[in-house]
C-alpha cells in the first residue's frame, strides 16, 4: 500500500473519479495548466483535457452557480476555491441557491455538486490566507459540510462528496496538506459520509475535532495518557453538518466528560452547536463543564507568528482544557 | 427607440453584430409564417387572460403570498420563448411566470402553485410566481436577483460539454444588471461560447428605482461589448421584432455561435407586485405605454393581413377562460401540505428522525467500552 500525504490522496481521488464517470468535471481558478496553487490537481488537465479541467474566470460566484447548473443537468463538477477566505463572492450561490434548490423544488431539482475549499491557519498566511469559516456553512441547511483530517480520510471521502446526491462542501486543511502521510489503498473505496469515527478508544474523556486541530488532539490524547494515564477518546466529525449526534453523545455517555477543538471562532462555531446538544439530549452523563479550545473571536488571523501563535489552537491548550476537564 | 448597436464603432467589427430586423436600417421584415404571427399573438392573449385572472384571484383573496404580474410585457415573453425544444432551458426571473406557459407547463399546476398546494411543482414551498418545472427543464427562481443567469451558464455548459444542440433563455430585468452576477454571467458566457441568450426585459424601474438611477447607459444591450458577445436592442411591446432577434439569437446558439445579449424595452402595466400601487409613475407615462399595447399592436397588424377579427379573438378567450376555470377548480380543490412535509427535501436522505426525536442519553459507566 502506498504511503500518501494528503494532497497526493485528493489529487489520486480526482483522477480516479474523472476516470470513473465521464460526468466528473473540474472547474476553478489555476487548476487547469496549473494545477492548482496548492497542485492538487496536478496532472489533471494534461489527462483530461482542458474541458474536464478548466481554468476558470476569477469569479467565485460563477464557478459555484455554474457548477449548479451543470449538476441540475446531471453532471457531476467538483469546484475549487483556491482559499476559504475568497469564498465570499460565492455565498448567494452556495447558500440561496445549492443549499436550498432540493428544497425549494419539492426534490425535483437537486445539485449534486462538490465545492473542494482550502482552509486553515498555522502556515503565517495572514488575514485573507487562513481563515476557517466551515460554520458559516455548518449553519445552512442542505450543505452536507465535510473536513477530512487524514490522507486515507482525504480520499474516502471525496470520493464519497463525489457521488454524493447533495451539494458537498469539502474543507481541505492547507497545513495537512504536505505534513501527514499515511498509507492509502490504491484500489476504490469511500468513506461514508455523516459519519463521525471514533480516532482512539478511551474512557476518561471525550475530545471531539476535526481537520488538522483533530491532529493535535490526538498528540494531547497521547500526552494525557503519558503524563496523567488518562483515558482520553477522540473522536473525529469528519462530516460538520449534520454531524453524527449519535456518536458524540454516545461517547459522552461513556466518559462524562468533553473538551471541543476547533478551529472556527468560539461563538457559534460547532462547538456551541456539540455543547447545547450535550446539554439538552446528556445533561445527566456529564460530571463536569464541557471546555471548548477554539481561537479568539477575532475577525481575522493576524500573519505575525507569536500573534498568530496565540489565535491557533495547539496541543499544549488542549492539554490544558483537558486537565481542566478532569480535575473538575 | 434608439438602437443599441448603431453606437457600435467600426473598431468593434469582430464582434458580430446581431440586429434586430425591425431596427435595421430599411430593413424590411423577413415574412414570417401566418402561422407562427398568429401563434405569437395568441400566446400573449392567453398569459394576458391568466395574469389578469390572476390578479383579481389575488384581490379576491383566493390565494395569499403575491404575485408578479406581466402584463404589458407579454411580447417580450413571449417573443423570446415561442417554439423553444422541450430540453431547452428558461432561466426564469420573478416575472417570468408566463413563459411556464410558453415551454408548456400544465395551466393546472401553476394555478395549484399560486394557491401553494401540495399538486404544484414545488408543493407549495415557494412565494406564487417562484416555481421551477423539472420535466421542461425551467430553473427554480430565488429571489435573490439574477441569481438565475449564473446558473443558467451551468447548465448551458452542460449542453456544450455533451454537444446536444439545445440553448438557454436567461431572462432578468433592468434591475439586475447592476448585480455583480449579472456580469460574471455574461463574462463566462462570452469566455466559454456558451449556448445563451440573456434577455433584459428592460421596463424602465426596477420596483421603484428608474433606469437612469441603474445605470448610465440608455442601452443596456451596449454591455455586451464588454463580454465580447453581441448585444441588441429591439421594441419590446413589437413581438415579431422580439421574436426576430430572439430566433437569430438563438439559431446562433444552436449553432456554436454563442450567446447574445437581448435587451426587450418596454414597460408593466401594474406595480412591481400586487401591493405595490406604483405611486412613483405618473398616470400619463402609464397611459401613454398603455396605448402601445402589444397586444393591440399586433392585432392591428394581423388585421392588415386578414389573419385578424374580433370574432376570433373572443373565441380565443372564450376557450383560455374554461381552461383557467378548469385550473382554479384544480387548485382550489387540490390538498395543501401535512405540516411536517416541511421537513421533506432538505438531503437526499431524510431529516425527520433528527429533527423530531429528541432522546435522552444516560450515563453508562458500566457498559464494556468498544
Amino acid at each position: 500500500m502506498p504511503v500518501m500525504t494528503y494532497i497526493d490522496a485528493i489529487n489520486t481521488a480526482l483522477r480516479e473519479e474523472l476516470t470513473r464517470d465521464e460526468n466528473v468535471f473540474l472547474i476553478g481558478e489555476d487548476i487547469g495548466k496549473m494545477g492548482g496553487v496548492f497542485k492538487a490537481t496536478k496532472g489533471l488537465q494534461e489527462e483530461f483535457g482542458a474541458e474536464r479541467v478548466m481554468d476558470s474566470p476569477l469569479a467565485e460566484g460563477v464557478i459555484v452557480s455554474s457548477s449548479i447548473g451543470a449538476a441540475m443537468s446531471g453532471l457531476r463538477p467538483v469546484a475549487e476555491i483556491q482559499f476559504a477566505d475568497f469564498i465570499t463572492p460565492a455565498m448567494d450561490a452556495l447558500t440561496q441557491q445549492a443549499a436550498k434548490l432540493r428544497y425549494r423544488s419539492a426534490g425535483t431539482q437537486t445539485c449534486p455538486l462538490t465545492v473542494r475549499v482550502c482552509y486553515g491557519g498555522g502556515v503565517g498566511g495572514g488575514l485573507y490566507h487562513s481563515q476557517t469559516n466551515t460554520s458559516w456553512f455548518i449553519h445552512t441547511p442542505g450543505l452536507v459540510v465535510v473536513a477530512p483530517s487524514s490522507p486515507y480520510d482525504a480520499k474516502g471521502l471525496l470520493k464519497a462528496a463525489i457521488r454524493d446526491d447533495n451539494p458537498v462542501m469539502f474543507f481541505e486543511h492547507k497545513k495537512l496538506y504536505r505534513s501527514v502521510k499515511e498509507e492509502v489503498p490504491v484500489e476504490d473505496y469511500t468513506v461514508p459520509l455523516l459519519k463521525a469515527a471514533v480516532k482512539r478508544a478511551g474512557t476518561h474523556l471525550t475530545a471531539v475535532s476535526y481537520g488538522y486541530t483533530l491532529r493535535l488532539t490526538l498528540e494531547a490524547a497521547e500526552r494525557m495518557k503519558q503524563e496523567h494515564g488518562v483515558e482520553v477518546e477522540v473522536i473525529d466529525l469528519r462530516t460538520l453538518a449534520p454531524w453524527d449526534k449519535e456518536t458524540v453523545l454516545d461517547s459522552v455517555a461513556h466518559t462524562s466528560r468533553v473538551v471541543i477543538v476547533h478551529e472556527d471562532n468560539r461563538t457559534l462555531g460547532i462547538g456551541a452547536e456539540i455543547s447545547a446538544t450535550i446539554a439538552e439530549q446528556a445533561f445527566d452523563c456529564l460530571d463536569a463543564p464541557i471546555v471548548r479550545v477554539t481561537p479568539p473571536d477575532i475577525p481575522a488571523i493576524p500573519a505575525a507568528a507569536a500573534m498568530e501563535h496565540f489565535y491557533m489552537p495547539n496541543v499544549d491548550k488542549i492539554v490544558a482544557a483537558m486537565e481542566q476537564v478532569i480535575r473538575y | 427607440m434608439a438602437t443599441a448597436i448603431a453606437s457600435i464603432g467600426d473598431e468593434q467589427a469582430e464582434i458580430p453584430a446581431v440586429i434586430a430586423p425591425s431596427l435595421r436600417e430599411g430593413a424590411e421584415f423577413e415574412p414570417l409564417p401566418e402561422a407562427t404571427l398568429r401563434r405569437l399573438y395568441t400566446y400573449m392573449l392567453k398569459c394576458r387572460t391568466v395574469e389578469e385572472k390572476i390578479r383579481i384571484l389575488f384581490k379576491q383573496g383566493r390565494f395569499s403570498g403575491n404575485y408578479f404580474a406581466a402584463v404589458g410585457q407579454e411580447a417580450t415573453a413571449v417573443g423570446t420563448t415561442l417554439d423553444l425544444l422541450e430540453k431547452d432551458a428558461i432561466a426564469p426571473s420573478h416575472r417570468s411566470f408566463i413563459t411556464h406557459i410558453m415551454k408548456g407547463t400544465p395551466l393546472k399546476l401553476l394555478f395549484a402553485q399560486l394557491y401553494g398546494r401540495k399538486t404544484s411543482p414545488d408543493q407549495g414551498r415557494s412565494a406564487p410566481a417562484h416555481c421551477g418545472y423539472a420535466p421542461l427543464n425551467i430553473i427554480t427562481p430565488s429571489s435573490t436577483i439574477a441569481a438565475q443567469l449564473n446558473i443558467g451558464t451551468g447548465i448551458a455548459l452542460a449542453f456544450k460539454m455533451r454537444r446536444e444542440p439545445n440553448v438557454v433563455i436567461a431572462l432578468s430585468g433592468d434591475g439586475s444588471t447592476s448585480l455583480g452576477f449579472w456580469h460574471e454571467a455574461m463574462n463566462f458566457a462570452g469566455v466559454q461560447k456558451l449556448p445563451m441568450v440573456f434577455v433584459v426585459i428592460n421596463n424602465l424601474y426596477a420596483e421603484s428605482v428608474p433606469l437612469y438611477l441603474q445605470t448610465a447607459v440608455t442601452d443596456i444591450s451596449l454591455k455586451a461589448q464588454g463580454y465580447g458577445i453581441p448585444g441588441v436592442s429591439v421594441d419590446g411591446n413589437d413581438v415579431v421584432a422580439v421574436y426576430q432577434a430572439a430566433r437569430e439569437a438563438i439559431d446562433r446558439a444552436r449553432a456554436g455561435e454563442g450567446a447574445t445579449l437581448l435587451e426587450c424595452k418596454t414597460y408593466r402595466w401594474y406595480g412591481h407586485s400586487e401591493i405595490d400601487p406604483a405611486k412613483y409613475r405618473t398616470p400619463e407615462e402609464v397611459q401613454e405605454w398603455k396605448q402601445r399595447d402589444p397586444i393591440v399592436a399586433m392585432e392591428q397588424r394581423l388585421e392588415g393581413l386578414g389573419l385578424w377579427n374580433e370574432a376570433w379573438k373572443q373565441e380565443l378567450i372564450a376557450g383560455f377562460r374554461q381552461e383557467i376555470e378548469e385550473a382554479v377548480d384544480f387548485a382550489e380543490k387540490s390538498p395543501v401540505a401535512e405540516a411536517e412535509e416541511c421537513l421533506d427535501h432538505v438531503y437526499s436522505f431524510s431529516v425527520r428522525e433528527r429533527e423530531l426525536d429528541r432522546k435522552v442519553w444516560s450515563p453508562k459507566f458500566e457498559v464494556v467500552r468498544r
